[in-house]
């Protein structure tokens, strides 16, 4: 039988031996591959509603915006020289219509019983070629004054048509609500945003508002040219470096890619944690696999024996779990399709519904290479060790005995620690790997306890604080932000312990199994059950302690990275330290008492008679 | 002289397809302190069953037994424990070592179990695993000892605590002739009462008494005196159906 043929056939006969744990790694994997894949349809899932926006409203494709502080005079040269550089560019080659320059006003507008930053952006009625605002409620500027109200802004007021706003301590009636990509939406995006006509732009002069600069925005022949368009005409907002004048040109690409920044953190931070999952999972794959090996280690000496290759045996064991991997992939795609509208509309940047983006081929293909590599990893080092065992001794099974008395457990002999915790510290050393690989999934879900302590003691800070004169709304919506993220960090850190107590539990099954004879010996010379189940829990502790003493640094080592920015500095008590240190090993003893009590339960005479 | 074992009834039936398997079925046995007997008698009759019995290390579906004067078949898992580790001594065919101990350490596990000092545990075991020829052996892990000197250790092992009784499941099954040989010595110097299940009529005819089983009973009993050949064994055997 060609070997293909043959590895597909031991592959099916596995799965179907073993659907526990063809089971166990495809939920683990399906974690792994869920999380990435509401990751993949979060991110850019405001890229649509954006370009619909952008196309209803003939939204630009090149913007040429000039700001000054409005509390320092300018250059007011400097800025009626960039206007006429402005007016330069309506005429440039490959330029179809332009918008504008409109200019702007800072003021302030009272929400919430506070007082935002505002930017009044001055049009006459219009309509306009680039960028007319597309009117959700009521009507847009003309006769009779009023304002009209940017969506975010208009939402966080719950104001509409026919309602008053309060702009520099006045109220102004608002003759409608609209959207525009030209502005990111309000209260992440800041300041809010108005538009009025000349007129009432002079009677807000009159009540105190003052010139922050003016933006013009242009539609080219070719939107995908408008990269090369602003690096052709960018020597037009070239100023002195001694002013405080500031002006840049923008692509809408570069534009719809901030509009929508509580997404990408969102988005992000679920990548972070699929990736940390997915290597959590390379271990339990690995686990799984080096367990199955050792339980399998008689039948691939049969197999051997008969003449199947050890290739024949790696490709059924490959094609056994790249079977998993890719139910895997399926399985985290369509939760990653279910997952990411109800916590995309979380946004409030979205101009409105969120929609996940179409399933191309290449985030397809990232997932599914992303599940393939975890089993890749997984299975090839222990496969490999597997089959390269000689015949003969894979006939004769049993784990491979010590070479070296441990020299710890010796150590451990003299202080007087009581027999049982010296029988387990004998075997502790036994499969390093194994070990090596328990520590690396529990120490990753430690770290990510601690940094999501850190992260809840730094928004804690963070509600404490007092709001910012001008953007109190701003701030409580970045606080929903970080308090979102705290979410998917501590969502993130208990599906990683999740996944390493399956680790532990998996790695604790294939323990008891492998020191059934050495306990049955203990056992038959009076150690009592629970002298046997101290061993066994003593001989898995070493994993759980090498976790706890590097999970700690790494996540106060992650937390230091992730500090900064608006985030308030925050440590984690000494306490909330020690508590883990405690817990965690606590909790850990307890998983992995449960298979030596059942391992303590079985009769010693079929043990001790095999051989 | 006192009994060490006394069995009355001893009944162990495993479950199968069709009617039980009457493994140990009825068993009356006394061995009395300081006697050898072994047990001999064909695959499957349920020898190593009836010695796993009288060690505590399956539980009987019926009968009594009692170990060193005191009434053992009722006792819980741990219980038994603390019984065996004081009063029985165990040698397997596999020799049954554990792996990550060393010898002397494998010797002086009893021992630390009853509670002796760490110290008095390893002095005890030097001069048993010395007086059983593999004293220079102490420190090395069972992987690295030849099968006579793992046996050797087994039986240091079983008699460190000095036990009323030692049982030996075919302790010379994975031995050369030569090992058997050394071994055959050391177990007649055993002071303890011994009990052997054996094939090997060599191995059965050191003892004092020979028992022979067929199908989970006791169907013969023999005396056996300094004048029993293997030979005669043999032939004792053959009459009875069994094999060698």
């Amino acid at each position: 039988m060609r070997s293909p043929a043959l590895a597909a056939r031991l592959a099916g006969r596995n799965l179907r031996r073993r659907p526990g744990q063809a089971l166990l790694l495809l939920l683990t994997l399906t974690i792994a591959t869920g999380v990435l894949g509401v990751a993949m349809s979060v991110y850019g899932s405001a890229d649509a509603p954006w370009d619909r926006t952008w196309r209803a409203t003939d939204g630009f494709h090149v913007s040429f915006v000039v700001y000054h502080p409005p509390d320092e005079a300018g250059d007011r040269g400097l800025v009626a020289e960039l206007r006429r550089r402005a007016s330069r560019l309506t005429d440039a080659p490959g330029v179809v219509a332009a918008g504008g320059p409109w200019s702007h006003l800072y003021g302030s507008v009272r929400v919430a019983g506070g007082d935002e930053d505002l930017t009044a952006e001055v049009r006459d009625p219009g309509p306009y070629p680039v960028d007319q605002p597309l009117v959700t409620d009521g009507a847009w500027l003309g006769d009779g004054g009023g304002v009209v109200l940017e969506g975010g802004l208009a939402a966080t007021l719950r104001a509409g048509a026919g309602d008053t706003v309060t702009i520099q301590g006045r109220p102004f009636p608002v003759r409608g609500v609209a959207e525009t990509v030209s502005r990111g939406r309000f209260p992440l995006s800041r300041p809010a945003q108005v538009w009025v006509t000349p007129e009432t732009a002079s009677h807000l002069r009159d009540l105190g508002m003052r010139e922050e600069g003016f933006e013009l925005q242009l539609r080219l022949a070719d939107p995908g040219a408008a990269a090369e368009f602003v690096a052709a005409h960018e020597a037009l907002t070239a100023v002195p470096s001694a002013t405080s004048v500031v002006a840049f040109m923008e692509t809408w690409r570069q534009r719809r890619a901030d509009s929508h920044a509580d997404i990408d953190i969102v988005a992000g931070t679920l990548f972070a944690a699929g990736a940390l999952i997915a290597i959590l999972t390379v271990a339990t794959a690995s686990v799984l696999v080096a367990g199955r090996m050792a339980a399998q280690v008689r039948q691939v000496g049969t197999l051997k024996a008969v003449g199947v290759t050890p290739r024949q045996i790696v490709l059924a064991l490959l094609v056994e779990h790249l079977a998993i991997a890719a139910a895997a992939t399926a399985a985290g795609l369509g939760i990653g399709r279910l997952l990411a509208p109800p916590i995309a509309e979380t946004s409030v940047t979205v101009l409105g519904r969120p929609e996940p983006p179409p399933l191309a081929v290449t985030r397809v293909a990232v997932v599914a290479a992303v599940a393939a590599a975890v089993v890749l990893l997984g299975t090839v080092r222990p496969a490999l060790r597997g089959i390269r065992q000689s015949t003969l001794r894979s006939l004769t099974a049993g784990p491979r005995p010590p070479r070296h008395p441990g020299r710890l457990a010796g150590l451990a002999a003299r202080t007087g620690i009581p027999l049982p915790g010296v029988l387990g510290l004998r075997s502790a050393w036994r499969r390093p790997g194994r070990l090596l690989t328990n520590a690396t999934g529990l120490a990753l879900g430690v770290a990510m306890i601690v940094v999501a302590l850190a992260l809840r003691d730094s928004l804690d800070l963070l509600d404490l604080r007092p709001p910012e004169p001008g953007h109190a709304a701003s701030d409580a919506a970045v606080a929903v932000l970080y308090d979102q993220i705290r979410t998917i960090v501590l969502g993130a850190a208990g599906l990683l312990l999740v996944l390493a107590t399956i680790n532990a539990w998996i790695v604790a099954a294939f323990a008891a199994r492998d020191a059934a004879r050495n306990q049955a010996v203990l056992r038959a010379v009076g150690a009592t059950p629970r002298q046997t189940v101290t061993a066994l829990v003593v001989s898995q502790l070493g994993a759980c302690a090498i976790a706890v003493a590097a999970g700690i640094p790494l996540g106060l080592g992650l937390w230091s990275l992730m500090e900064g920015g608006d985030l308030p500095e925050a440590e984690v008590s000494g306490r909330s330290l020690v508590l883990l240190a405690v817990a965690v090993p606590a909790v850990f003893a307890a998983i992995v008492s449960v298979p030596a009590r059942l391992l303590a339960r079985r009769p010693l005479a079929p043990t001790l008679a095999y051989e | 002289m006192s009994m060490v074992i006394e069995a009355r009834g001893l009944v162990r039936h495993y479950p199968s397809d069709g009617p039980p398997i009457r493994a140990v079925d009825g068993v009356d046995l006394v061995v009395e302190a300081g006697e050898a007997v072994s047990v001999m008698g064909p695959s499957g009759c349920g020898k190593s069953t009836l010695l796993h019995l009288l060690g505590g290390l399956e539980r009987p579906d019926a009968g009594e037994l009692h170990l060193a004067g005191a009434r053992v078949d009722g006792l819980s898992e741990t219980q038994w424990a603390r019984f065996r580790r004081r009063n029985v001594g165990f040698v397997f065919q596999a020799f049954h070592l554990v792996d990550e101990l060393t010898a002397v350490e494998n010797v002086e596990l009893p021992a630390l179990l009853v509670g002796g000092s760490r110290r008095g545990a390893r002095r005890r075991a030097m001069e048993l695993l010395e007086r059983l020829g593999v004293g220079d052996r102490g420190g090395q892990l069972p992987d690295h000892l030849s099968g006579g000197e793992r046996q050797r250790v087994a039986v240091a092992r079983a008699l460190i605590n000095e036990p009323m009784v030692v049982l030996a499941d075919e302790p010379t099954g994975n031995l050369d002739s030569r090992a058997t040989g050394d071994l055959l010595r050391l177990l007649g110097e055993v002071r303890q009462a011994l009990l052997i299940v054996t094939h090997d009529a060599r191995v059965a005819s050191t003892a004092d008494r020979l028992l022979t089983m067929r199908d989970g009973a006791i169907v013969a009993q023999t005396r056996l005196g300094a004048g029993t050949s293997v030979a005669g064994l043999l032939a004792e055997l053959a009459d009875l159906g069994g094999d060698r």
